[in-house]
């Protein structure tokens, strides 16, 4: 049986570095997602990532368990990423790992996906990440937490310390930004909306 | 919400991420069958949506491990992704190193003479041990000190063992203990390792089938044309004689058969 969050914090917190480890092994992946959506950058994602758990570790004593484990480790790692953006002074920059071959890529991908469809969700993927890199980083943040995290709006605005309504219209914002920015780029069939 | 005014932007916002209440979910849904201009603004913000689920990002290993160091009090912490030599047990390592020296000296083909001038040296390349220079016999001395080279390494495997067993290991014993945790990581990214090394190794295989078959094809063309050549000098040679064995007759004044 699968240990839950809770019962993992509990031994940790007790002082069973394994039980910990099985936290960072189940969260990891999440976290590092979040900030390089984020960040745009994979060096500073692992980095803000590494850093998160470490921090967790550090401050697990302190955790009185009010909200749940991983919102937890998202406000560690959403604290760290804006942090990261205000030290560097700079948008976030997204870019493509490094080594990554297309056509290697397809060859993982197996026969149901073909390079041609690869080449063209890449192409996709980078218009997005072109179109999210022009948000300011509230919204960014707001619809990365909903659309990739699946977090409430609730949850959204205890995370951004702001209230509700201010989460709905970042996404709507954020959303339409999005959306002119694919319109621009070729996605004529987006153009269906009423003007905002 | 009147039928006449268009749905706000954040209650909009809410219908499309599914967080409205039955109530206000039945009145919007109402306005969207009479109202195309939030229809459509819906149906907009919900293919950009759609696009967002392409970005991914990289799928990459990141292994975070918490490690604590020995005999703190509060224990000090590091976290650092588990690289793949640190899941190999010590002696196995130690072990892996002995046998890559055992190659390595086999390879090189070391050889140690006496002579006039002292003990020599030499090395040479795969060359056979019985090569150009003949081979004097090894000293009892230096067969002793290879003796005691080898029992060397046999206590050193031994006491690496005897540290693992017990448990002495320090740093990498508490990095041992703590990595249990995650044995069902590392297994995966063993498999992960193991998986994309055979898949390379396929990759490899293939490309080197293929310079095989176009090494065999060229060189089968060069072949054919020095065959054709040896045929080509072949005639000349019989044309040669032919002529030759008729010039010949017609010296001797015998008639041409």
């Amino acid at each position: 049986m699968v240990a839950t969050d809770e019962e993992l914090v509990a031994k940790s917190m007790a002082g069973d570095v394994d039980s910990f480890n099985q936290l960072v092994l189940r969260w990891e992946r999440p976290i590092y997602a979040l900030a390089y959506r984020v960040l745009g950058r994979d060096e500073d994602a692992r980095d803000v990532a590494q850093e998160t758990f470490l921090r967790a570790f550090r401050a697990l004593p302190g955790f009185k368990g009010q909200a749940k484990f991983s919102s937890w480790l998202y406000r560690i790692a959403l604290n760290l990423c804006r942090d990261w953006i205000r030290r560097k002074k700079r948008t976030p920059v997204v870019d493509m790992p490094e080594g990554v071959d297309v056509i290697e890529l397809a060859a993982e991908q197996g026969p149901v996906e073909s390079i041609e469809d690869l080449v063209a969700r890449q192409e996709m993927s980078r218009i997005v990440a072109e179109g999210m890199k022009q948000l300011p980083e509230e919204q960014r943040t707001a619809i990365v937490l909903k659309e990739y995290h699946g977090l409430t709006f609730q949850e959204i605005a205890e995370l951004q310390g702001c209230p509700l309504s201010t989460v709905k219209t970042r996404l709507y914002q954020g959303l339409s930004v999005l959306r002119k920015h694919l319109e621009s780029r070729g996605m004529t069939s987006l153009n269906s909306g009423r003007a905002s | 919400m009147s039928e006449m005014s268009h749905i706000d932007n954040e209650t909009l916002v809410a219908y499309l991420y599914d967080e409205v209440d039955a109530a206000a979910r039945a009145g919007i849904e109402r306005h969207l069958q009479a109202c195309g201009t939030c229809g459509g603004e819906l149906a907009a913000l919900s293919d950009v949506r759609a696009v967002l689920k392409s970005w991914a990002p990289p799928v990459i290993d990141l292994g975070f491990t918490v490690v604590q160091r020995p005999g703190g009090q509060p224990p000090a912490t590091v976290l650092r992704p588990v690289q793949w030599w640190n899941t190999v047990p010590v002696w196995a390592q130690a072990a892996a190193a002995i046998l890559v020296l055992a190659v390595a000296v086999g390879v090189a083909n070391v050889q140690v003479r006496s002579g006039a001038d002292g003990f020599v040296v030499t090395t040479g390349w795969m060359a056979p041990a019985n090569a150009a220079v003949p081979v004097a016999p090894v000293t009892a001395g230096l067969a002793a000190e290879g003796e005691n080279w080898k029992a060397a390494l046999v206590s050193l495997e031994q006491q690496l063992r005897e540290e693992i067993r017990s448990g002495r290991g320090g740093a990498d014993t508490v990095r041992a203990a703590s990595r249990s945790g995650a044995d069902e990581a590392t297994v995966r990214r063993v498999q992960e390792l193991l998986q994309a090394s055979e898949d390379r190794q396929q990759r490899e295989l293939a490309l080197r089938l293929t310079q095989f078959n176009r090494d065999v094809n060229i060189q089968r063309q060069a072949d054919l044309v020095k065959i054709q050549q040896l045929f080509g000098q072949s005639e000349g040679e019989i044309d040669r004689q032919r002529r030759m064995l008729n010039y010949v007759i017609r010296a001797s004044g015998t008639p041409q058969q």
